[in-house]
């Protein structure tokens, strides 16, 4: 029996969920870098999609497939709609009172700061949502003089995205910048530079890279701004492995 | 005529079309909370993961890949993978196959009816043929396709609860999967 046959003979294992974790994970491990068992799972889950609609539908309790929508949608459509009457009517009484110009430049900076306000909280809740899945979460000590910090890494295997927060850094020395990489299959990955403050933690979000191979760790290095190489070329400062 | 609308379904979300949006929530939804329901036993955990489902299925909309897979079981495949992490991670499932092996019989749990005939409900045909298939297989491969598949047991926790051997869940397992392939190949083109 060769190492494949077992992936082979838990394929469908696999697809159902049915395999303990560390099997379900060694199998997650290999799917990735194998196009027949890809391949071979997707024709599985094909062939079963229907399967859970063995069970009943339920009718949904009033309101609840409004909640869904307000839910992704955010704040922004119910509050669209309930300013847009009483704005258009100000503004008409306004046109009359000669004060149209002003008010309409309030209400548009209304609308600039709602839609920031949107953004912002839509881009929290998409960081909070790696975190809230994240399948792994790493962790490193960093010393560097004379301030403790460290780099904490939650990875999310369904959206392929992490969350990075480095913490408790200097600021980087003249002429030099920290830098994220990627510790991948094919070697190491550019990711993205930071801009460390102690008393303050720099939160990233990171989906993988698209070259590089399979992602297997992560590093922090201190870089010289005059390094243009795809490698890291200055000192180590931690290094995390999947 | 139905993959055309599913498509444009699609192409539409990706779009970020509101409106499709809310089509989408509107056939989904029941059957969604139907398998969560099932799985969770509990409204509000079934809510929060359709809620989490939709979320999800808006977000990555665009890596959907556009290879014959069709949104309705992506989204079923979502909700119950989402189901799954949170029956083990929360250890619920540990108390519940308790109370699944000590009450209930082989496919009580699956054809349960939290509502009255839902016959005009998009999709029901599909309800039905999944039932048939399952409702064909011998007693000992029902009721292992119900705890694996809408329990969230592992192998090795149904190989305990109903003690006998983990080869032999496996092989049960394989058998009961392999018919309800061929069972379910009459629906496997059915869309939104």
């Amino acid at each position: 029996m060769t190492t494949h046959d077992w992936y082979v003979e838990n394929r469908l294992d696999f697809a159902a969920r049915t395999l303990d974790t560390t099997d379900e994970l060694k199998f997650a491990d290999h799917v990735p870098r194998c196009d027949e068992c890809r391949a071979a799972i997707q024709e599985i889950e094909r062939d079963l999609a229907w399967l859970p609609m063995a069970a009943v539908p339920v009718r949904p309790r009033p309101g609840f497939r409004h909640q869904i929508i307000e839910n992704i949608l955010g704040a922004r459509q119910p509050a669209w709609r309930r300013w847009i009457a009483p704005i258009s009517i100000a503004a008409s009484f306004l046109i009359a009172l000669g004060l149209y110009v002003p008010e309409r430049r309030e209400s548009d900076r209304l609308a600039v700061a709602l839609t920031a306000r949107t953004s912002e909280l839509m881009f929290l809740r998409d960081s909070l949502s790696v975190m809230r899945q994240a399948a792994h979460v790493l962790q490193a000590r960093i010393s560097m003089n004379g301030h403790e910090g460290g780099m904490l890494i939650f990875a999310d295997d369904i959206s392929h995205r992490w969350n990075v927060v480095v913490h408790g850094l200097p600021p980087a020395p003249s002429g030099e910048t920290y830098q994220f990489w990627f510790v991948c299959s094919d070697g190491m990955v550019r990711g993205a530079t930071l801009t460390s403050d102690p008393g303050k933690p720099v939160f990233l979000t990171l989906g993988m890279p698209a070259g590089g191979g399979t992602v297997i760790g992560a590093a922090l290095t201190m870089e010289s701004n005059s390094n243009r190489s795809p490698e890291p070329r200055g000192k180590e400062l931690a290094h995390l492995s999947l | 005529m139905v993959i055309v609308r599913e498509k444009r379904l699609r192409e539409r979300l990706i779009a970020r079309d509101e409106q499709a949006l809310v089509e989408l929530v509107e056939v989904a939804t029941p059957w969604l909370l139907g398998v969560t329901h099932a799985m969770l036993s509990d409204s509000g955990d079934a809510e929060e993961v359709v809620m989490q489902t939709f979320e999800i299925a808006w977000n990555r909309i665009g890596l959907f890949r556009d290879d014959g897979s069709e949104l309705m079981p992506w989204l079923l495949r979502i909700a119950r993978n989402r189901a799954i992490d949170r029956l083990r991670s929360q250890r619920r499932h540990q108390a519940k196959a308790k109370r699944v092996t000590e009450s209930v019989g082989p496919e009580e749990l699956v054809t349960a009816a939290v509502e009255p005939n839902e016959a005009a409900q998009p999709g029901w045909h599909v309800h039905e043929v999944v039932q048939a298939a399952i409702a064909a297989l011998p007693d000992e491969q029902r009721t292992i396709i119900r705890l694996a598949y809408y329990e969230g047991l592992t192998q090795s926790e149904i190989a305990v609860h109903l003690a006998i051997p983990l080869g032999t869940v496996k092989s049960r397992l394989h058998r009961a999967f392999g018919k309800l392939r061929s069972a379910l190949a009459t629906v496997r083109d059915w869309n939104l």
